[in-house]
């Protein structure tokens, strides 16, 4: 909540004199007020810049070194100041986040002075305002990224693990060839012969001169069958002997085999295979004819050596909606085109507008300006319809190419943008979530601590450990005052969304077996749920019940079960005293509870909580006692 | 006739106006408003010497709750959703909107729709330090939504309703229809003597003196400031 409110709460707890002649409950005491000293002036000099303020701004966070007694060390006697030798510009911002209750981030500080300014004020910088907090983040991460660069640069040059199986020393090599000279030879000769089945596959097809029994001119794959037969298994050796060692040394294998360099591997070796397999079979020549083109796939092998080819074929990746729809749009023009020239061109003789689909290789080539001639339009509407298309066509190329350029720069920017976003977005929301139920958390947290501190007092058998309380400002205390007055108003209690949501299974679950009371009580359902309820103690003395003196630290493991007492009450009075008590289960898991089944004697005359006396009621109090598992 | 006429000669002239603007490239005409941001109404409080007279306050008091104000609010005056803002602040798991236009109407006497800071201390001055007679008047004057006088069942659900909403939705036990009903009953059984359907002031008063509890918790908040 932010300081400046604060100011407000005299005004709130004030107007909750409004509730007192409704309430159905007595109120609880109010906090004991430490008497606060005289509220005044103080010097903060930092490095010669003198700040003032009130002490009770300083005070408002007691947990920093400005709030607390921390500053007491930096006081300097001979000029009545707090000396502080420290930047006064950051300085600025500091103590404005005691005036106003927000931190802000200036942009053109450097981010790692801010962080340090903080560190020595104790100030968490998780609680920068919203306005300012993306702009921190991005500038930590900027830096945690290049120092992390840094570290990696110098790290991995010589990172060699002692006890690295052979099969991670292998994968290692693979991936990063500058581990060692080995896997550096290999990353060379494996380029070497890429490069070399390649150039192989082009060279045969050139033609070589004509044979010594032959006619005409034989490409040099059909002259030197064999020397590129011979060329093409040692190439096909390698590439297999490269990915089997691949398969065998990938820490998954089910991953390595489903990735795409494994199947641009695989693509590129099967057609060589395959033609072993099946030699000399005319009717599938055909088709193997057909699968020697899958060998130029072996060029893409070379991604594994080029980055610049993976950010090539990613980013196309990542534009193939953008493309997709270029090519929808491309396809819609070209259809409308080749249709009406068809049907311009229908009347003319010896034309070679056949149907609509010949006439999409004239619009084709006419709209990307190609202009091969082999197609032209003779008729007049035919000609005038071409121009058309022409200039319409000139108009949907130019249009694309920088489209598919921005959409290449936007989508890029825009998913490392939404990357960045979506990671900050979770602890973001979280963030804002956490304030606005840190509030009503805080209370909770309160009453569980509250009633406790007042347990320990009055019913002093509880020789465990020592409550740790952190002690609240007082702000805090009063809050919760104001919160639990608005609880004894209305009757009901505030309480966290899991309990609630299991009292709302509870109560939908339950057969509402117990007898209701008259109207006069304003909580009318007497089930008494076995919630997960926190550890809440009673204040009052019972006897012959097993209540565990010893406190766990975390509250949340345990499971409670919840003994509610019906009062009948027979006066007139519309308060409806509602006492609750709980007794803790040992058990350390929320899973585990184990049901028990207590039996208490009834207390003649009961205290309510708080201490307030409302022993004007007689009670004929039925304990009713209903166990039941969750 | 001649609105036809009218109307066909405007619409062509937007045409021409929109086929020129298509040709020269301006399509994309902004309007752009200067809008008339109304001044906030500024105010300043009365001097210091004429609150401290009015109401019960020291001047150190006053300063503070001063202070508190106007740092909330610098600009003098409090409208009712920054008011409503300011309260929900401390109820943050309900929605203490509705109390909080109630408890704007009962701080703003003069029914301007602004909470000046010389309404906002004499309200504090009669809750904080004022008699228990001066309270249960205050009390009375939030309950009684259109200050008739009397105080009918409909006003007391509507305040009760709010009071309820404040709780939210994760109470124990949970919140059902008929309980702000029920407990307007309650109320009206204990306070309405005369059974005619309406609470007026002399019997919410007597009624309220009778009550221990009550008496006790209106002196809950004496050091508050």
């Amino acid at each position: 909540m932010a300081a400046g409110v604060a100011a407000w709460l005299p005004f709130a707890r004030a107007a909750a004199i409004g509730w007192m002649p409704v309430a159905s409950a007595p109120m609880p005491p109010p906090p004991r007020d430490k008497r606060r000293g005289q509220d005044g002036l103080i010097i903060l000099n930092v490095s010669g810049t003198r700040f003032q303020t009130w002490l009770n701004t300083l005070e408002r966070y007691p947990d920093t070194l400005l709030g607390s007694t921390e500053r007491d060390f930096f006081f300097h006697e001979e000029t009545n100041e707090y000396f502080f030798d420290r930047d006064p510009d950051i300085f600025r911002h500091i103590l404005n986040f005691y005036r106003t209750g927000k931190l802000h981030y200036p942009r053109h500080e450097c981010i790692s002075a801010y962080d340090e300014e903080l560190a020595f004020f104790g100030i968490i910088p998780e609680i920068i305002g919203d306005c300012c907090y993306e702009e921190y983040k991005d500038r930590r991460r900027e830096n945690a990224e290049r120092i992390q660069d840094d570290e990696e640069n110098d790290n991995n040059k010589d990172m060699v693990l002692p006890d690295m199986s052979f099969r991670e020393t292998m994968w290692r090599a693979f991936e990063n060839p500058h581990t060692s000279t080995m896997a550096l030879v290999f990353y060379y000769v494996t380029g070497f012969f890429i490069a070399v089945s390649v150039m192989a596959n082009v060279v045969e097809t050139v033609p070589c001169g004509s044979g010594p029994n032959r006619a005409k001119e034989v490409s040099c794959g059909e002259r030197y069958a064999l020397a590129f037969f011979c060329l093409d298994t040692a190439c096909v050796m390698i590439f297999t002997v490269e990915y089997l060692l691949r398969l065998i040394a990938a820490p998954s294998r089910y991953k390595f085999v489903k990735s795409v360099m494994s199947i641009i591997d695989v693509v590129a070796i099967m057609p060589y295979y395959i033609g072993l397999v099946m030699t000399d079979n005319e009717d599938v020549s055909g088709a193997f004819v057909t699968l020697r083109v899958f060998r130029v796939f072996r060029i893409f092998k070379f991604s594994r050596h080029s980055a610049g080819l993976r950010i090539l074929g990613y980013t196309l990746k990542s534009c193939a909606s953008e493309l997709g729809f270029l090519l929808f749009s491309l396809t819609m023009a070209i259809i409308i085109f080749a249709t009406v020239m068809f049907y311009a061109e229908k009347g003319s003789t010896a034309t070679k507008f056949t149907s609509i689909p010949a006439a999409f290789w004239y619009t084709i080539v006419t709209m990307t300006t190609l202009g091969y001639g082999d197609m032209v339009p003779k008729t007049i509407i035919g000609k005038v319809f071409g121009s058309i298309c022409s200039l319409s066509g000139v108009l949907v190329i130019a249009l694309p190419v920088p489209v598919i350029v921005s959409n290449f720069s936007r989508i890029y920017h825009q998913s490392q943008r939404a990357e960045k976003r979506r990671a900050q977005k979770k602890t973001r929301l979280a963030r804002i979530h956490a304030a606005k139920s840190g509030g009503a958390n805080a209370y909770l947290q309160y009453k569980r601590n509250g009633m406790l501190a007042e347990a320990e007092e009055e019913a002093s058998k509880h020789a465990g450990q020592a409550l740790v309380c952190k002690s609240n400002p007082t702000f805090e205390t009063q809050h919760h005052h104001l919160l639990h007055c608005l609880e004894k108003t209305t009757n009901h209690e505030f309480v966290d969304e899991q309990t609630y949501e299991t009292s709302c299974m509870e109560v939908s679950l339950a057969k509402p077996s117990m007898s209701r009371s008259s109207s006069m009580s304003s909580s009318p359902h007497g089930l008494s749920s076995c919630c997960t309820r926190r550890n809440k103690r009673k204040s009052f003395n019972v006897p012959n019940s097993n209540m565990v003196a010893g406190r766990r630290g975390s509250i949340q493991e345990l499971s409670t079960i919840q003994i509610r007492e019906r009062p009948m009450s027979n006066s007139r009075s519309s308060l409806n005293a509602k006492f609750e008590e709980t007794v803790p289960l040992n058990s350390e898991e929320q899973s585990y509870i184990t049901a028990a089944v207590i039996s208490m004697p009834t207390p003649p005359v009961t205290t309510p909580e708080g201490g307030d006396s409302s022993s004007s009621h007689n009670f004929l109090q039925s304990n009713i006692v209903r166990v039941s598992a969750l | 006739m001649s609105s036809c006429r009218k109307r066909c000669k405007r619409e062509l002239l937007k045409f021409a106006q929109y086929l020129f603007r298509f040709i020269t490239g301006t399509l994309n005409a902004d309007s752009v408003e200067d809008e008339l941001e109304l001044s906030a109404a500024r105010h300043r409080p009365e001097a210091l010497e004429q609150l401290e007279a009015q109401t019960r306050f020291s001047r150190k008091e006053l300063q503070i709750l001063y202070r508190g104000f106007k740092n909330e609010c610098p600009s003098g005056v409090v409208n009712e959703d920054t008011f409503k803002e300011i309260y929900s602040q401390f109820f943050p798991q309900g929605d203490a909107s509705t109390y909080a236009h109630f408890l704007f109407d009962a701080f703003d006497t003069d029914h301007n729709g602004s909470v000046s800071f010389e309404d906002f201390v004499m309200g504090l001055s009669i809750l904080l330090r004022g008699t228990v007679q001066e309270k249960l008047n205050w009390a009375f004057n939030l309950y009684d939504i259109n200050k008739d006088g009397y105080v009918t069942k409909e006003e007391m659900l509507d305040i009760i309703k709010s009071i309820y909403d404040m709780m939210g939705k994760c109470t124990y036990p949970t919140l059902k229809e008929e309980t702000p009903r029920q407990h307007v009953e309650i109320f009206f059984q204990k306070m309405d003597k005369n059974r005619d359907g309406v609470v007026t002031i002399d019997e919410f008063i007597d009624c309220c003196q009778n009550d221990e509890n009550i008496m006790k918790s209106m002196q809950l908040f004496e050091n508050v400031i």
